[in-house]
């Protein structure tokens, strides 16, 4: 039982960086205030209430569908939220606004027609840093501390910098393994050893998807069974076994990469836009080696090593 | 840390955790949390059988509504899957007319403002359509079959 309780609390607690958390702060919220400057969220204030379907979100929480106009200034506020995060700004406020602002922009879409997945764990992600000293580091407001605390000391190494990531982690984990079981307990078998995937490569190309494929190299694949058939297989064994990337030190940077192979694939090949689900994989980087690499980067290659490591 | 901070911290793993692990046991969707099961039925037939909007021109020509700026903010999956929806619930009703109508009057809003180059519009039609999936695509213009669902002009828009 102790070492159980050991090992929980060497996952979750090891003490981390605060250069870890802050760096990926930084870019995760920087890169989707990027990403989002362009989405007009305000057109789904006058999308007809016909094509209605209440996400059990928005129909327990009671949430209302507000006008093109009031959607606007949410998403104004929203923007502004995710900027001053990324830059370490009253991090802690800006994080609530962007994940309580977040999830009613990010969700509302959802009530029409649909659920898409591509946002969903960007969510869960808001809120576990809005809970999190994400702004202990690399920060606005670390920067404005030191300069009235001439003496203030550097965060320290802490359990603070490592559960919120883990957590991050462990959702996304999740969310692979999720789509591997689902695949396995609806078709089983037949979902790789069928000719199932030739024969989705081949319909989405009839503009069928929220946005087209980014080539058409779906058609070819499904026209050679053993391309169709592997990419099947492999698609099955990294979605279900991509939870192992949390434990196994070996095969982190291989499942990881493969993830990411998989999600550009679906991208590349069928169109679903997962973009911005990508920017969860920079909480795998070790930040703080990465950083402490740059000064010495030019004298000698600094291997990046994954900042979960096995429990000792 | 302390104890209330550890409880709080904990009570986040568990939310998280649990609700990803309750909608993959129990095959349901709770946004943000999900089975995400996406992809997972197989398909077993050749027809792809989708709905499709086609705008009517003023010279009676039927364009497929297809272009992503046509009627954004809906798009191509969201917007068959919804009116499917819709049609499956309700049948050929006053909700499947409302929702066309509304595809024609954004996709007219959105023409006059500018953000979209397709032709204008006189009606818009919604049709069940089914092609023999091929690779490329290359009947994409020459479905199988076609039944039209709905025919909205543009006079009853409003």
């Amino acid at each position: 039982m102790t070492r159980l309780l050991n090992r929980w609390w060497e996952f979750w607690f090891r003490p981390a960086e605060a250069a870890d958390l802050g760096v990926a702060r930084l870019l995760f919220f920087g890169l989707l205030a990027l990403f989002y400057l362009p989405y007009d969220f305000s057109g789904w204030g006058d999308v007809s209430r016909a094509y209605l379907q209440p996400l059990w979100l928005f129909q327990n929480l009671h949430l209302p569908l507000f006008s093109p106009t009031t959607l606007h200034a949410m998403q104004i506020v929203w923007k502004i939220a995710l900027a001053t995060a990324a830059v370490g700004l009253l991090t802690r406020l800006s994080i609530v606004v962007v994940a309580v602002l977040g999830t009613y922009l990010l969700g509302l879409g959802h009530n029409f027609g649909q659920t898409y997945h591509f946002d969903a764990l960007l969510v869960l992600a808001f809120w576990i840093l809005a809970f999190s000293r994400a702004g202990d580091a690399w920060s606005v407001d670390t920067w404005r501390r030191r300069t009235s605390h001439p003496g203030a000391a550097e965060a320290q190494a802490d359990p603070e910098y490592r559960w919120p990531i883990q957590l991050i982690l462990v959702a996304q984990a999740l969310v692979f393994f999720a789509a591997g079981v689902a695949k396995l307990w609806t078709s089983g078998s037949e979902w790789f050893v069928s000719n199932h995937l030739a024969l989705l490569l081949q319909r989405v190309q009839y503009n069928i998807s929220d946005a087209d494929p980014l080539v058409s190299w779906g058609s070819y694949i499904s026209t050679h069974a053993w391309l169709y058939h592997g990419m099947a297989i492999g698609t099955v064994i990294v979605e279900t076994a991509y939870p192992v990337a949390l434990f196994s030190r070996r095969l982190r940077v291989p499942m990881v990469l493969a993830g990411i192979g998989l999600v550009v694939g679906i991208r590349a090949l069928m169109g679903p836009t997962f973009e911005h689900f990508l920017l969860i994989n920079l909480f795998w980087v070790p930040w703080h080696r990465v950083v402490s690499a740059v000064p010495v980067r030019a004298r000698r290659p600094v291997a990046i090593a994954p900042l979960v490591e096995e429990p000792r | 840390m302390s104890k209330s901070r550890l409880l709080l911290i904990h009570l986040l793993i568990a939310g998280v955790v649990g609700g990803s692990f309750y909608d993959i046991v129990t095959r349901q969707e709770h946004w943000p949390f999900s089975n995400y099961p996406m992809f997972a039925r197989v398909h077993r037939s050749p027809v792809l059988s989708w709905f499709r909007l086609f705008g009517v021109t003023p010279d009676n020509r039927e364009v497929p509504i297809v272009d992503h700026t046509y009627l954004w903010p809906l798009d191509q999956s969201r917007l068959p899957i919804g009116l499917r929806a819709v049609y499956q619930a309700e049948g050929n009703g006053p909700r499947l007319h409302d929702a066309v109508a509304d595809a024609l009057r954004r996709y007219e809003q959105r023409r006059e403002a500018g953000l979209h180059k397709g032709p204008e519009l006189r009606a818009m039609r919604l049709y069940s359509v089914d092609w023999d999936v091929v690779p490329y695509a290359t009947n994409v213009d020459k479905p199988k079959s076609r039944t039209l669902l709905v025919d909205v002009p543009r006079e009853n828009r409003q």
